[in-house]
């Protein structure tokens, strides 16, 4: 077989090799999409009931920096989404944001238990409750 | 649907590809031993199939896959280690049935042989994705 002919198998191998990870990332990329559309719900009984992380600037600006260390390489620096979601004016209780930091989500998320404790975890959620 | 019906369908998915590959793989390393011998044109042949099939069920695996987590392409702990593997594993494996389609029977020997370490990645690199991915099945 001739270095040209031989070449050629290659070059449609290669293509589409390229095709099919463009087609999987694009598919990928569109649920995603989907699924930061779906994750901002709408507020539930418990947000209602729900008295509320007591807040202060100190505790938003502590929160920030635990969000910068530990939180943005996912959410992005300015929290508006990358790998995980957005996380502006998300309508869903202070528990529950607690209990996604804690236990975090199956294959998603990581738990931040160790890593975080309940001052810590507090300080996250009025950071994350203060982005309007 | 919920990512729940997407990991079975995963979990069902997957295992064609990888099985289909190491079949394949096999096939035509007989085949490529045993050079000469009049069972070596059916054995080639089945290794051409079962690489073709194997591509193709590729395709349903890594759909599956991306419906049960979301999109995710990477993600975090396991999963990013499964990823890690998965992508080159889907894209050599496409790759693979492609050039044995585009060759036919006009492979050289020295290609071929080249062809077979190529399997032997794409099959090693789909074992330890498969690996990571029952690992997480395992956390569940």
């Amino acid at each position: 077989m001739k270095i040209s002919a031989a070449i050629k198998p290659l070059g449609c191998a290669a293509l589409a090799a390229v095709v099919a990870l463009t087609s999987a990332f694009t598919l990928g990329a569109v649920l995603r999409r989907e699924a930061t559309r779906d994750s901002r719900q709408q507020p539930e009984v418990e947000r209602w009931l729900d008295s509320g992380t007591p807040t202060s600037a100190a505790l938003v600006a502590h929160g920030r920096t635990l969000f910068l260390d530990s939180c943005a390489h996912c959410h992005g620096a300015d929290a508006r989404g990358d790998e995980g979601p957005d996380l502006h004016d998300v309508q869903v209780s202070d528990r529950y944001i607690g209990n996604i930091i804690t236990h975090g989500i199956p294959h998603e998320m990581p738990s931040f238990s160790k890593k975080l404790g309940a001052p810590e975890i507090t300080a996250l959620i009025a950071y994350v409750r203060s982005l309007k | 649907m919920d990512s729940a019906y997407w990991a079975k369908a995963h979990g069902a998915a997957t295992h064609f590809p990888f099985a289909l590959t190491l079949v394949s793989g096999a096939l035509d390393a007989t085949g490529f031993a045993l050079a000469g011998r009049p069972v070596v044109r059916d054995l080639h042949a089945a290794g051409y199939w079962t690489m073709l099939l194997g591509a193709l069920g590729a395709v349903p695996a890594v759909a599956s896959g991306l419906l049960m987590t979301q999109g995710s392409l990477l993600g975090h702990g396991a999963l990013r280690l499964h990823h890690l593997f998965v992508w080159p594993a889907f894209a050599l494996l496409v790759a693979l049935a492609t050039w044995r389609v585009s060759v036919g029977r006009r492979s050289t020997r020295p290609m071929f042989a080249g062809y077979l370490l190529a399997v032997a990645l794409a099959a090693g690199l789909m074992s330890v994705a498969g690996y990571w991915g029952g690992e997480m099945m395992v956390a569940r």
